[in-house]
């Protein structure tokens, strides 16, 4: 057990930890927060994956601004002071049975499988072939992107100045 | 076993999979379904990392990654937009209570 | 191999189109702020210019770069062209829709983002990379969240929005998870890549059969076919009508043609001289094609008989709908297409046709529920009887269109000799007489003893009506350009 795997197991149980938190907590604070903690517990894994150009986008875009939104979100929908805060959940038990035994299934069907394992040279950096890529093979990808940006754009001022209307 | 390799990625992804199935079964706040989306997101992003690492498929499954990461952000900021704009209407963001559209 | 700039272009033409009016559209409302007419002008110059494009890209051979995520072929084309033909429809209603038209200010962003959807639906009937059919069904669902929630005059409409969201945003994100399975299991995203990998090597069946129903469920959200179609009747119903519309063809046209490549890609080995598709094994596709589609059309029907919004009624009827058209895909042979891709036509004309109806006794009574149809066939007397035309034409009576579209899609059953299910369908047509009988009851049968007082109908509402009626009346009488036009189209292609 080298210094590698001691650093993997420390990321892995932040992120299925938090992750647990998350799904279960009652409140609805905590679970955001949770969240953030499975993100960066994610981000190291993509270190580790030797990803890191990966890395920093999801802390940068996931908590930076999904977790942002997400917590905007649960604030502009509950009074922060009241105790409205909770959040139902339903059927509990038999829900964990059932997506226990889905996991248990579905890692046994992943160990089993074979797949490809040659493992090449971990590179340096990977913003540079991730790059030369992006706007060759994946070009048109890219260009769709954009407007599916621009689309989110419209979308979302189109909803919030429909309430503009409202009040006029 | 204790060694790291494809398969310990593989079991944090699946185990995040189905965390994220049990968010989006169990809860009603519509909030708190789209965390467990996010979860699933995550999860499909470790798998497309970790295949392309262990398996040397070059750059495409980094790039998926970060493609997966840009759609989720678009989602997340009509999403809650969405949502937003519901909570105005019916001041709460639980899905099974917003049942006007039944016979 | 990256194709060259040029290639690209020639790949891309219509898709160029979409995304260049996108821009237009945009900038022309942001010059003229106040005055919409222009704005839905460029939408619909930019549509036409892109049919014509794609009808002139239609003779030459299809296009099949060597590894690379779009092709061009008259398969895609074919869709793209119904496509087109649908969002010119959609907005020609929406010049008459009361909902849309009221929310003056916001209309520019209206076109923009069925531009949206119209580029994501060209991107799903020509990919042939999974990611990239990933982020094209995305740009679909955001968009059409957001138009389902377009209008704010009821709440129903939020309801709509928010139902659409949550329900797509869980199937996506399954499918790329299944996404994520395959390219693990074959180490690419591209379609013929993973057919190639699938005929040389053994995968493990577990592992590609859970990933193979995950991408199936995000393709099955889109043409609501049962059981990913629970969101279909409330969105259907919280939606402006021109948005129910134009979700419940154009989004299914493009589910369908991204399911008939997928399928036809993936899990091919080759097509016999007959036209029979030979799979090569990995995967029973063919079950598990048939009972969605048994079960699609007969939960659609069986539900659709309770309904008393016709909005809701339309909604099951269209699931219905999706599970014959599911039987042609799931029959695995050109003349499957064949019936698939004329069928898709004459849905198209039909269930516009009855969204329309429906939207113009809207507007005059502003409610959906089936007793607004009392009388409307002595009230509104033309709309009366395009309304009996469609719903002859949706049961698939002749002399409509509808009878030409079931009955190509029985020929291709009984070519392949699936007596058992040919009749399942055929009993699921009987019930479906039943709930289109009672909507011509409710226009004909129902308050007749007063003196109906006609309602005015405006001229532009007739002759919208009238270029879905004619079609639908001409190709049931005439179907043979049809029928040649969707057998030029499937043009077959395995490498």
């Amino acid at each position: 057990m080298n210094l590698y795997d001691i650093i993997f197991y420390i990321f892995a149980a932040i992120t299925v930890v938090s992750g647990v938190i998350t799904v279960t907590s009652k409140n609805i604070i905590y679970a955001a927060f949770s969240l953030l903690f499975t993100f960066f517990g994610v981000a190291g894994m993509y270190v580790l994956l030797g990803a890191d150009f990966i890395s920093i986008v999801q802390i940068i875009v996931y908590v930076g601004g999904i977790l942002i939104l997400l917590l905007f979100g649960v604030m502009l929908t509950n009074k922060v002071t009241s105790t409205d805060i909770k959040s139902g959940s339903v059927n509990v038990l038999p829900a964990v049975i059932g997506v226990a035994l889905f996991a248990g299934a579905l890692i046994s069907i992943i160990i089993r499988t074979k797949w490809t394992e040659t493992p090449g040279e971990i590179p340096l950096s990977t913003a540079g072939t991730l790059g030369s890529v992006l706007l060759n093979e994946y070009v048109i990808i890219f260009e769709l992107l954009a407007v599916l940006l621009l689309i989110a754009l419209i979308g979302a001022a189109s909803i919030a100045r429909r309430t503009k209307e409202e009040t006029n | 076993m204790l060694h790291v390799g494809l398969h310990h990625f593989l079991v944090v992804s699946s185990i995040l999979f189905s965390l994220g199935l049990y968010a989006i079964v169990t809860r009603k706040n519509a909030i708190l379904v789209l965390m467990g989306v996010e979860l699933v997101l995550n999860a499909a992003n470790i798998n497309f990392v970790a295949f392309a690492r262990y398996g040397d498929f070059g750059a495409s499954g980094q790039l998926n990654a970060l493609f997966v990461i840009v759609l989720a952000a678009a989602e997340a900021a009509i999403a809650l937009a969405i949502v937003i704009n519901l909570y105005k209407h019916f001041s709460h963001v639980n899905i099974d209570e917003a049942d006007n559209l039944k016979e | 191999m990256i194709p060259n700039l040029s290639e690209i272009f020639s790949l891309t033409a219509p898709e160029i189109v979409i995304a260049v009016t996108l821009i237009l559209v945009v900038l022309v409302d942001l010059i003229w702020d106040k005055n919409k007419v222009p704005a839905m002008f460029t939408a619909a110059l930019g549509l036409i210019v892109a049919g014509v494009v794609i009808l002139n890209g239609m003779p030459e051979t299809g296009m099949i770069p060597n590894n690379y995520m779009v092709v061009s072929d008259k398969l895609g084309l074919y869709f793209k062209f119904i496509i087109v033909l649908t969002t010119l429809f959609i907005l020609l209603f929406t010049y008459d829709s009361k909902e849309i038209i009221e929310s003056h200010l916001r209309q520019g962003e209206y076109y923009a983002l069925v531009y949206g959807m119209v580029l994501g639906m060209f991107f799903l009937t020509s990919a042939v990379d999974l990611i990239l059919i990933y982020i094209a069904l995305e740009l679909l669902s955001l968009s059409s969240y957001v138009l389902a929630g377009f209008s704010d005059k009821e709440t129903r409409n939020s309801e709509a929005a928010v139902k659409y969201l949550i329900y797509g945003a869980i199937s996506s994100a399954f499918m790329l998870f299944g996404i994520s399975l395959i390219y693990g299991l074959t180490g690419t995203t591209n379609l013929y890549g993973v057919n190639e990998v699938l005929s040389t090597t053994v995968v493990n069946i577990y592992t590609l059969g859970f990933a193979v129903i995950l991408i199936i469920a995000g393709i099955g959200y889109k043409i609501s076919a049962v059981p990913f179609h629970f969101w279909t009747p409330d969105v259907y119903e919280g939606s402006p009508i021109t948005i129910t519309a134009y979700l419940s063809v154009a989004s299914k046209a493009a589910g369908f043609a991204l399911l008939i490549r997928f399928v036809s890609i993936t899990f091919i080995d080759h097509v016999k001289a007959d036209g029979e598709w030979i799979l090569n094994g990995a995967f029973d596709w063919q079950t598990i094609l048939i009972v969605l589609a048994l079960l699609t059309m007969t939960v659609g029907n069986l539900s659709a008989l309770w309904q008393k919004n016709i909005k809701r009624l339309l909604a099951y009827s269209s699931v219905a709908h999706a599970g014959y058209i599911l039987l042609g895909v799931a029959v695995l042979t050109n003349l499957g297409l064949v019936s698939v891709m004329i069928y898709f036509a004459v849905y198209m004309m039909m269930n516009l046709g009855a969204f329309y109806v429906v939207m113009l006794v809207a507007n005059k009574t502003g409610s959906e529920h089936i007793s607004q149809f009392d009388g409307i066939g002595y009230t509104m007397p033309y709309a009366g009887v395009a309304l009996t035309i469609f719903l002859v034409s949706l049961t698939g009576l002749p002399p409509t269109a509808g009878f030409i579209g079931k009955l190509y899609l029985f020929l291709a059953l009984l070519d392949s000799n699936m007596l058992m299910v040919a009749f399942i369908a055929l009993l699921n047509t009987v019930i479906s007489l039943y709930y289109y009988v009672r909507i011509l009851k409710h226009m004909y049968l129902k308050n007749v003893a007063e003196m109906p007082e006609k309602i005015e109908t405006r001229g532009y509402s007739t002759v919208v009506l009238s270029l879905l009626v004619v079609p639908v009346l001409f190709f049931g009488i005439y179907w043979t350009p049809l029928i040649d036009f969707a057998k030029y189209c499937v043009e077959f292609v395995i490498k």
